[in-house]
């Protein structure tokens, strides 16, 4: 499903030999139902437990539904213990390291080297059908939870940045077709506002994350050609570079030609869908496919329908990336916290992926899982907030963020993308120029790489 | 209760039981010999003292003094989440997390926000709630009795709950602020207050004036309803006018409890946190990076470099215990 500019894995006989006993549990065989009902997914735990914990972060009642299956098939209650996005690291790391128990969590490719290097996250090596779930494991998924020679997480789910329009706009400011060039979006957006359809035409992603503001960088410049690393490990931001002048760029939008929506700048993910339903911008920039489940639901969008996806211009090559469920050393017993964790990222009792389908059907996410990605009930359940042919043939032009950005396996790029941060914000703003600010970029490797 | 047996029961006090006779004991009966007074060590004062201050001291030992060591010990240690898990000891690191600290720029910024911040919420709070305590202080208004309770209301809203309050009235595009300012003219376009570097840190002091200004307005509120009237009345026979009784009354007596004001304001002022995270995330670019948001961002992200988070959290406190001091012994002592 995604590109992968790095050596792909090989199937050994062995693998084949494992790959093929995943496909006849999957179902995909004469019997099958019954073989997916007596997987080890199916099998009962030896030990008992009271109960099972889970921390993570909020959406809908997606962990309550997932809380409450478990409990009518084992038994046993799942504690969830939920919050904000934003706050959620703070809480789980707190929780943590004060002694709680915690059987499962999750958290993105970027953070799972750096808690597994910690001791916080238990590998999952020779637990009961996991050699199954490997073997459905998407590429990009492969190079997330494999590392080390061990297997460290089951998939949370994955994600594409494209673009959206907003159609009625679109038609007012007298375009027949959404941009197909940075030029073109350039000159759109100008007429637009010249035109007065509208003042700001586009919504970036540009609030501070780890990969909300980034992301709209590292997605820009890798269609338009460049990457951050080379595959010795140099950076590539120096003078030329495609990552500078894609800043340079960007930052124009802001600053000379004043397109760009002042709002941009504190807008994450699901933040930018919501200001975007407010119908004032013609474009929102590269961001996570999934916004399009907010902008296009009729029960809280004025423009509900009338929001396209847009793949990323020229050949439409974009950046994918995902996040993880896995079992942390703090659980109380190995077998029920792999229980639980396949209840969040694997398979459920009745050896359906059944959490993956649910975010899939109640937050439009991606699954880590091949399988799923290209069942029909993924596309039917996407169907209704956008094209999902248009959608999974952008998925097709994906690379994984870490083939884009590899610092992202390094663990000095958490404190180096704090540096990022202030420096993309800081030229879009206009206090720097992307010059000086990729300058103290590259200063900041070593910086990020002593903090450590 | 036995002989010897401290008691905390007061001298000369005796139980109700022990005076009570027998029925029948007046008509000539054989009385039991009554039973020898129960002897009653009396607690010098000394020891009534440190009795009685021994559970506090116990809960501030506890709840102040290890967190505090604790913080200190983790300062000068090279301690991550798994390490805290595991528990004592963690690796001795020396003063590299300070020495750290002072060679990161942007903790010397962040430090250098924080005291701007606080200088102007301490300046606001202090002149903005003296001068509401006086107004809400006529008794001859009626107004001024609701205006008391209504003053209170920002108090009682959670920090975070503030932050995501003024998120919406700071809206470029929809916010109240910029539609009321546009409205009324001071301003010919809308301006994105928490987005622009100029005035982010400024945006910022103002819903936080907002939630902790009635704290001071109670402090002076309270201190001004405790001022001599006969001082006043006097004055006033002797001609003076509102300003003068305020310049050369009011605001001498007022002068210890300023001090107070100042400190305790200046010390929550150097702590903000909640409105950082909810308005700004210390965007645009560093302009709102504060000490405390940088403790947290180096403790509580990956790679949850805790002793760096402590050593900031540390220094953030020693100036913070240098400014009460001086404040102490510049205002406070010579207010009083």
């Amino acid at each position: 499903m995604f590109r992968s500019d790095r050596p792909r894995l090989t199937l050994s006989r062995r693998e084949l030999l494992k790959s093929t006993t995943a496909l006849a549990a999957l179902g995909l065989a004469p019997g099958l139902a019954r073989g997916a009902m007596d997987g080890p997914w199916a099998a009962v735990p030896g030990s008992k437990v009271d109960a099972v914990n889970f921390t993570g972060w909020q959406y809908g009642e997606i962990y309550a539904k997932i809380a409450q299956q478990f409990q009518n098939d084992w038994g046993v209650e799942f504690k969830q213990n939920l919050s904000g996005f934003n706050e959620y690291f703070q809480k789980f790391t707190t929780a943590f390291a004060g002694g709680a128990q915690i059987d499962c969590a999750m958290g993105f490719a970027a953070e799972i080297r750096t808690w597994a290097e910690q001791g916080i996250v238990e590998p999952l090596d020779d637990l009961p059908g996991l050699d199954q779930y490997v073997a459905d494991f998407t590429p990009a998924q492969k190079q997330i939870s494999q590392f080390e020679g061990s297997v460290w997480a089951l998939p949370y789910f994955s994600t594409i940045w494209v673009w959206n329009y907003y159609e009625d706009m679109l038609e007012k400011a007298g375009f027949d077709h959404a941009f197909t060039s940075y030029d073109e979006l350039i000159e759109q957006c100008v007429k637009a506002k010249k035109d007065g359809v509208c003042q700001y035409p586009i919504l970036w992603v540009a609030g501070v994350g780890p990969e909300q503001l980034p992301g709209t960088w590292y997605s820009m410049t890798w269609n338009r050609g460049g990457t951050f690393f080379d595959a010795q490990g140099n950076h590539q931001l120096g003078p030329g570079s495609v990552a500078r002048e894609t800043l340079r760029w960007w930052a124009e939008t802001f600053t000379k030609l004043d397109i760009a929506d002042p709002e941009s700048l504190k807008v994450q993910f699901t933040g930018s869908a919501k200001a975007f339903m407010a119908g004032h911008n013609l474009y929102r920039g590269p961001n996570h496919h999934y916004g399009l489940n907010l902008v296009n639901d009729p029960g809280q969008s004025p423009i509900a329908g009338k929001v396209k996806m847009h793949p990323m211009p020229g050949d439409g090559r974009t950046m994918a990336n995902g996040g993880v469920y896995f079992m942390t050393t703090a659980h109380a017993d190995k077998e029920w916290a792999w229980k639980t964790l396949q209840y969040l990222g694997g398979r459920t009792k009745d050896g359906e992926y059944t959490q993956a389908y649910r975010l899939a059907s109640d937050a439009m996410l991606g699954s880590g899982y091949q399988s799923v990605m290209d069942s029909p009930k993924l596309s039917e359940t996407w169907s209704k907030w956008g094209d999902v042919p248009a959608i999974l043939s952008a998925w097709q032009k994906a690379t994984f963020m870490g083939d884009v950005i590899s610092s992202v396996f390094q663990k000095w790029h958490t404190p180096w993308n704090d540096i990022i941060n202030i420096e993309l914000q800081k030229t879009l703003t206009g206090q720097k120029t992307a010059d000086e600010a990729c300058d103290t970029m590259i200063e900041g490797i070593a910086t990020a790489k002593r903090s450590i | 209760m036995a002989g010897g047996a401290r008691s905390l029961v007061a001298p000369g006090a005796v139980g109700p039981d022990r005076n009570r006779r027998h029925p029948g004991a007046e008509e000539g009966c054989v009385t039991r010999p009554a039973p020898a007074p129960i002897k009653v060590r009396e607690l010098s004062r000394r020891q009534l003292a440190l009795a009685m201050n021994a559970p506090s001291v116990l809960l501030m030992l506890v709840v102040l003094v290890f967190p505090l060591f604790y913080a200190l010990y983790l300062s000068f240690s090279r301690v991550r989440i798994g390490e805290l898990r595991r528990g004592f000891p963690f690796p001795f690191y020396g003063f590299e997390n300070y020495v750290r600290l002072f060679q990161d720029e942007l903790f010397l910024h962040s430090l250098q926000n924080t005291f701007v911040f606080a200088l102007i919420v301490v300046v606001v709070e202090v002149v903005l709630g003296l001068a509401i305590a006086l107004l809400i202080n006529q008794q001859g208004l009626w107004l001024s009795r609701v205006t008391r309770v209504l003053i209170l209301l920002p108090y009682a809203i959670p920090p975070i709950a503030n932050g995501l309050i003024w998120i919406y009235i700071y809206n470029f595009k929809l916010g109240f602020l910029n539609r009321s300012l546009f409205q009324l003219g001071f301003i010919e376009q809308y301006i994105d207050w928490t987005g622009i570097p100029e005035t982010a840190l400024y945006s910022l002091t103002v819903p936080y004036i907002w939630r902790t200004l009635p704290f001071a307005i109670l402090l002076f509120h309270a201190a001004l309803q405790g001022l001599p009237k006969d001082v006043y009345e006097a004055a006033r026979v002797d001609g003076a006018g509102a300003w003068r009784c305020f310049w050369h009354i009011t605001l001498p007596l007022m002068r210890p409890i300023i001090a107070v004001v100042v400190i305790l304001r200046t010390s929550f002022a150097f702590l903000v946190f909640d409105e950082v995270l909810a308005l700004t995330q210390g965007g645009p670019g560093d302009a709102t990076w504060v000490a405390s948001w940088f403790s947290y961002k180096k403790s509580f992200a990956p790679p949850f470099n805790i002793g760096l988070g402590a050593a900031s959290a540390y220094v953030l406190a020693l100036v913070i215990g240098l400014l009460a001091v001086f404040y102490v012994k510049v205002l406070y002592r010579r207010a009083q």
